[in-house]
């Protein structure tokens, strides 16, 4: 971590680079994951968006960016980014001067990411393009009414699927199984943290990966004022570990010392409210306890 | 046939409103269309939903552009132009409010042509705006005149049954109080005209002079337009910065707050543009030095 420039909160950037506007809902922790990775990679970035909820982020004629955007269909932002790349390295060889090429970011949500748009992204790192993909993974399709996704958790309820019977996919483990240039775990409710991922990715060339999960107060039924503290406890629980992956290692940047019982975090969330009433579902609140304690156990050292 | 609209914030219940209302009236012997109107799904925006009913089979499709009874249940709402709730008022059409003003604030502010109703909704808790659909269809239905307490009733149970015992009991106590708040102008709407395409007033054609490619069709590049939004408006709570206890650790805020609406000074000092801060009250969650509070944001935003 030495050669960090975020060491502290106080090194956290202050300036912003969006402005307000966006037509995202109140307490949108995508938004917030946004403007958090903007801050750290600055105006030099073009964002190549899928389909999802930040579909509206830019609405003709209004943008609460300062760069530019490209928007795809939900499969094709991968295609998308490498088209850019291409562009852009072409201008390089006619002459641009160096310092006007950007950084190439793809911000997908996660229907996106863990399902439609996987299959062009697998490409994409298989042919080592050089470019972030930003994922913020509310778990289901939330810009239509949360409909069950790849990444809806076990025993939430969507919109389409009554309460998930399946697992979360895991994207973080696909994408190092390409051996990607870096791949890395995200939440907005820790901003240190994220930057310094952030920064890293940063100065490297290659697939990128920046995964987040965004706590949804319309998707997953809580007081929008309530996004942070439920990012706090999905790393207190050990449900959402925060981990990276760089030249050949997986290295976990935040162990929750004593992690909470995973109840902690589903009792504040609507999506699973029926696992507490009308009466406890046991079974179900212990297999999702075991899943977590599962994946610690089989850390060294857990 | 009578048409209605509901107006509201995504998140307040509106399309429940209209479905309560719509089952209802179904129950009561109509032919009914109930239907919600918003873009992308986003808590807080502006939203409104639809009821049409009638004796015989109903042609009419899409948007009521001349509504029998517009119901608002966010004052707030009425000083946004682009919620479109004065839309097709005319002198018979009866305009309901719900807050706090009276309705005589309205009818000053408003200069309609048709009469204006007040509902206060101090039996509404802060916490439970979400129930406001039910209240706001026990108020329509009275308002009908043609709807029995016990449809009314029965509806709320058809529609409410989902979200479990507690919202059903609730959403009958609001849905009654709305019914009995109206009492004195039970049955004051009456039903609206049949709409023909001989009775359509032709639209006001305005002639645009033809001109070139680049005046007429230009590509925007100015980033950060997305200022011109004012997403403040949407917010029903406002936080407020106690100066004095702040303790400028400027990043929590700032940091945390989605939408980038807090700045922060050289020295620290966070300032929030009200014109974009949504109220999601996130900052207020995070201050460590519980330095901010929330107060409510009344009538038309200032």
């Amino acid at each position: 971590m030495s050669e960090t420039a975020f060491v502290r909160w106080r090194d956290l950037p202050r300036g912003r680079q969006l402005v307000g506007g966006a037509p995202m809902c109140a307490g949108c922790s995508g938004l917030e994951v946004l403007h958090q990775v903007l801050d750290v990679l600055g105006e030099k970035t073009v964002i190549i968006n899928s389909a999802g909820c930040m579909s509206l982020l830019v609405s003709y004629p209004y943008s609460p960016l300062r760069g530019s955007w490209l928007y795809t269909a939900m499969a094709s932002a991968a295609a998308g980014a490498q088209g850019m790349r291409d562009a852009l390295d072409l201008r390089l060889a006619q002459g641009m001067p160096a310092e006007d090429d950007l950084q190439v970011m793809v911000l997908s949500g996660d229907g996106a990411a863990y399902g439609m748009g996987l299959s062009p992204a697998s490409g994409a790192i298989e042919r080592g393009l050089d470019f972030i993909y930003l994922v913020y993974d509310n778990e289901g399709y939330g810009n239509t009414g949360q409909q069950q996704s790849d990444a809806t958790p076990h025993g939430a309820h969507t919109a389409s699927c009554g309460s998930y019977r399946g697992w979360k996919k895991d994207l973080f483990a696909i994408w190092v199984a390409h051996r990607p240039a870096y791949a890395a775990t995200l939440i907005g409710s820790e901003p240190l943290d994220l930057a310094r991922k952030v920064d890293k990715a940063a100065r490297l060339k290659g697939p990128r990966l920046l995964l987040a999960l965004a706590p949804c107060p319309t998707g997953w039924d809580f007081d929008a004022s309530a996004t942070v503290e439920v990012g706090h406890l999905a790393v207190k629980t050990g449900i959402w570990p925060l981990k990276e992956y760089v030249d050949g290692r997986i290295t976990h940047t935040k162990v929750p010392r004593e992690r909470l019982p995973v109840e902690d975090y589903l009792v504040r969330q609507g999506r699973f409210r029926h696992l507490f009433e009308p009466r406890r579902d046991e079974a179900r609140l212990g297999e999702v306890q075991a899943a977590v304690d599962a994946y610690w156990a089989e850390l060294p050292g857990g | 046939m009578y048409r209605i609209r509901f107006h509201g914030r995504g998140g307040q219940g509106m399309k429940t409103a209209s479905r309560i209302l719509g089952s209802a009236l179904f129950l009561a012997g109509y032919e009914v269309q109930d239907a919600p109107h918003y873009g992308a799904e986003r808590r807080g925006a502006p939203m409104h939903a639809v009821v049409r009913a009638a004796r015989g089979p109903i042609q009419e499709r899409g948007f009521v552009d001349r509504p029998d009874l517009v119901v608002v249940a966010d004052e707030g709402l009425l000083a946004e132009a682009g919620a479109a709730i004065l839309q097709g008022l005319d002198h018979h059409s009866l305009l309901l409010t719900v807050g706090r003003e009276p309705a005589a604030l309205w009818q000053d502010r408003l200069r309609l042509a048709g009469p204006v109703l007040a509902l206060a909704d101090a039996v509404i808790a802060a916490g439970e705006r979400h129930f406001l659909g039910a209240f706001c269809a026990g108020a329509a239905a009275r308002l009908l005149g043609v709807v029995a307490l016990a449809c009314l009733l029965q509806a709320v149970d058809d529609e409410v049954a989902s979200f479990g015992e507690a919202a059903v009991a609730r959403s009958r106590e609001l849905a009654e109080a709305g019914w009995r708040g109206l009492e004195e102008h039970a049955g004051s709407v009456g039903e609206g005209s049949a709409a023909g395409a001989s009775g359509q007033a032709p639209p006001d054609w305005i002639e645009l002079q033809a001109e070139a490619g680049d005046l007429a069709a230009p590509s925007i590049h100015g980033g950060l337009s997305s200022i011109e939004v004012r997403t403040g408006l949407w917010r029903t709570q406002r936080p407020v910065i106690d100066y004095a206890h702040c303790r400028r650790c400027w990043w929590v805020c700032s940091e945390f707050c989605p939408d980038s609406a807090i700045s922060v000074d050289a020295d620290g000092t966070p300032t929030i543009d009200y014109a974009h801060c949504k109220g999601c009250l996130v900052c207020l969650a995070q201050c460590p030095a519980h330095a901010i509070r929330a107060v409510p944001e009344r009538g038309a935003s200032s």
